[in-house]
């Protein structure tokens, strides 16, 4: 793993565990809620999308900043509402399972949306 | 192709050895220092970063000056300063300029775009010290219920259909996670910042979805722009609706992105055959692709069916509109978000699921009916009705400009067909249900992306499309003249659309302090009497009292109603019930505005009650009353 890969996974891999650390900061400072906010809704998906081989293609760009909100933000929902049907809900789990799932899709491949990878059906995967 | 060739960087200071020979010395320092500082002072960039700046400061001056405890029959529309609606034409004259460098500096529009949503809807954000909507507090009890009980409870039956939030309930849950992970007492914090949130995150997906069928980026910011411009319908609060619409738009822009059918694009792949501005089709993919690609959006449709009832349907019709079409034949996709849809509708959310199947019979093919907007009456005063006819002229506006283009931008139509499909394919809907007098606004919402693409289409020409001096001429004329008339009028009809009915919107704080005491003095199972549901905090504590908006039904019937209030209310309050009514302020507004109550219905309502032998006033305040019912009174009673 390179460096330019590194650059661009850890701080994506670190930023649930962040979040998690601010939530012991006073209720309501922006200290606490803007990383939380940020990372609810763009860490997963970025975490997913994001890490693809070499630079991404500016449409792919355009898709990865476009989508990284809904992803992360479609995740938190199921994630919040397993929880409250397991009647396990804590802020503690809910940021613990975001922080995870971010983590993992950080070190893993990015999600191989043909935009960014694969170009046209037929086309030799370069 | 030619061998690129680096220009010289000026701007680099030289090393001695690099320095060029003594014959011809570089420009002083001061010079080139002078020409950095004046650069910005260049008429092109002068242009684009003058009307942001003046705009934002003159925003930020007019804020305070925004008087909305004053506010009369025209909401904000009167209180607004001059400095607000001159920060809002400076903005839009500023955006004007930006897109012709959009394609080498989209930051340009994108900073106008932002701009104008925060503008346009950030005043009751950053001024009202209550939630703006007296609806949306609803959503601010139904978070609290969720994180006091720590459950789910879709099997509750609560009066008001109120276990409907526990059947689709995961945008609470996600805002119970928020509040929880924020540290904040209630969403209602952050409640009236939602229109703010949701419309930058739509953004992208908006450019995502336009960059699709495009590629003039002069375009794609017209329509992103005119999107927020149409967007009056206040369907982006803090509600499950706005949220689900966010995450439909991000699975319509993948299908259209990336499930184009191998050996579907025929005649769209030649050049000649499209418009100038049209995008080429994307690139096809297989079997496997679109697999993986189901895949990516199965979480996506699961988070729309966890969060919101109609949007899946809306999805549902979306994506069996775009098998019509050749380019999208995507069975297998239109199965999965079927499935996924049934699925939740028989576990999650079955009571209401079949409830709503029991109901469409009597439904089904009510157009009139369906297609109306709200309860019953007509809007009643100069704000409401300046806003119903804003309204109404903002949604001929946009389909008229849309539907210009079909006919003046046929060739770029055929390549955007796909987007098309997807505006109309919600319409045929108000043949099912009313969706509690909100279907008119579901299906604008949903059709407004397309709409507002084609109307950018219409107003911003094609540049290598006018050869001929005659087109020439007029495509220069629509940019310099119909593309700043129609913004300027879009956005003269998006204030009182927005702001037209504020009085409506905004609830001083002493009236929720009322409504929360009478409800938390009323025992469990007690039932709560109020004209119309829209007051703050009426469903406070939801899932101990019952609830009647007595109302929230036709005129006539309302009329009778007036004749003896106290005797019609009694007459349906279940024996032995404990029975309280409110009457606020907020519901006195909104039930004369939408006319509800003919005029001077609210307080002869009012008078007639507090005098009723039936009825023990509780408490009286500047903003309403509480009434508690009396049955060991009807004896009494005339």
């Amino acid at each position: 793993m390179t460096w330019d890969h590194l650059r661009l996974r850890l701080p994506l891999a670190l930023a649930g565990w962040g979040a998690l650390a601010v939530t012991a900061l006073p209720g309501g400072s922006p200290l606490r809620w803007v990383p939380v906010l940020l990372f609810v809704c763009f860490g997963p998906g970025l975490a997913l999308l994001h890490p693809q081989r070499g630079t991404l293609r500016p449409a792919a760009r355009i898709e990865a900043l476009a989508l990284a909100a809904p992803l992360s933000l479609s995740l938190a929902v199921t994630v919040s509402t397993t929880l409250f049907l397991v009647r396990g809900f804590s802020a503690t789990a809910f940021l613990v399972t975001l922080a995870a799932i971010t983590t993992v899709a950080a070190a893993l491949p990015g999600l191989p949306l043909p935009a960014a990878t694969w170009g046209a059906a037929g086309r030799r995967e370069r | 192709m030619q061998p690129r060739v680096p220009a010289p960087d000026l701007a680099q200071p030289r090393t001695e050895a690099e320095a060029p020979p003594p014959t011809r010395p570089p420009p002083p320092r001061p010079r080139r220092a002078l020409a950095r500082l004046l650069r910005p002072l260049r008429p092109q960039l002068l242009f684009s970063w003058l009307p942001l700046l003046a705009g934002a400061v003159l925003w930020v001056y007019a804020l305070p000056r925004i008087g909305f405890r004053s506010m009369g029959d025209y909401g904000l529309l009167d209180r607004f300063p001059v400095a607000f609606y001159v920060a809002l034409a400076l903005l839009t004259c500023g955006f004007l300029a930006a897109p012709r460098r959009a394609g080498t500096a989209p930051w340009w529009p994108a900073g106008y775009c932002v701009a104008l949503l925060v503008a346009l809807k950030a005043p009751p954000a950053v001024l009202y010290d209550s939630v703006r909507y007296p609806w949306a507090s609803k959503h601010d009890a139904v978070v609290n219920q969720l994180l006091l009980n720590g459950e789910l409870r879709p099997n509750g039956a609560l009066s008001g259909n109120m276990s409907a939030y526990d059947q689709w309930p995961g945008f609470f849950t996600l805002t119970g996670g928020l509040v929880r992970a924020f540290g904040v007492e209630s969403a209602a914090v952050f409640l009236n910042w939602a229109p703010i949130a949701l419309g930058l995150l739509m953004m992208p997906v908006l450019v995502l979805l336009y960059r699709t069928f495009t590629e003039d980026w002069r375009l794609v910011w017209t329509a992103v722009w005119i999107f927020q411009l149409a967007n009056w319908v206040g369907q982006d609060y803090l509600a499950p609706q706005g949220f689900a619409y966010l995450l439909h738009l991000a699975v319509i822009a993948v299908v259209l992105r990336h499930f184009v059918l191998p050996g579907s694009a025929g005649r769209l792949r030649d050049r000649s055959y499209l418009d100038p501005a049209s995008a080429a089709v994307p690139p096809p993919t297989g079997t496997r692709q679109r697999a993986v690609c189901v895949a990516v959006l199965a979480p996506l449709i699961l988070a729309v069916n966890a969060a919101h009832q109609l949007t899946p349907v809306m999805l549902c019709v979306s994506l069996f509109a775009l098998t019509l079409t050749r380019r999208y034949r995507n069975y297998g996709l239109l199965a999965v978000a079927a499935l996924i849809m049934l699925a939740w509708d028989l576990t999650m959310g079955r009571p209401l699921f079949v409830e709503t199947l029991g109901t469409l019979r009597d439904s089904l093919g009510e157009l009139t009916e369906n297609s109306r907007a709200g309860y019953a009456g007509e809007l009643t005063g100069p704000g409401p009705e300046l806003a119903g006819r804003a309204n109404v002229l903002m949604v001929l506006a946009v389909a008229a400009l849309a539907g210009a283009a079909l006919l003046l931008r046929r060739r770029l139509v055929r390549g955007a067909l796909p987007l098309l499909l997807v505006s109309v394919a919600p319409v045929p809907l108000f043949v099912v249900n009313d969706y509690g007098g909100e279907m008119l606004f579901r299906v604008y919402l949903f059709g407004l992306p397309g709409a507002a693409f084609f109307a950018a289409a219409t107003l911003v020409p094609a540049v290598g499309d006018a050869r001929h001096g005659l087109r020439r001429r007029a495509a220069a004329l629509t940019l310099h003249l119909a593309l700043p008339v129609a913004l300027l009028a879009l956005l003269a009809g998006f204030l009182p659309s927005y702001y037209g009915k504020e009085k409506m919107y905004y609830t001083p704080p002493a009236e929720t302090a009322l409504v929360t005491r009478a409800i938390d003095r009323a025992p469990d199972g007690a039932l709560i009497l109020a004209t119309t549901g829209s007051f703050p905090q009426a469903l406070h504590r939801y899932d101990r009292v019952e609830h009647w908006f007595f109302a929230e039904q036709e005129l006539p019937e309302n009329e009778r109603m007036l004749a003896d209030p106290a005797r019609y209310l009694a007459d349906r309050i279940p024996p032995g019930t404990d029975a309280y009514v409110i009457l606020t302020r907020t519901q006195d507004i909104y039930a004369a505005g939408e006319g509800l109550l003919p005029p001077g219905g609210f307080s002869t309502l009012r008078s007639r009650l507090s005098v009723s032998p039936l009825f023990r006033v509780v408490e009286v305040h500047t903003y309403g009353i509480v009434l508690r019912y009396r049955p060991d009174a009807e004896g009494e009673s005339p």
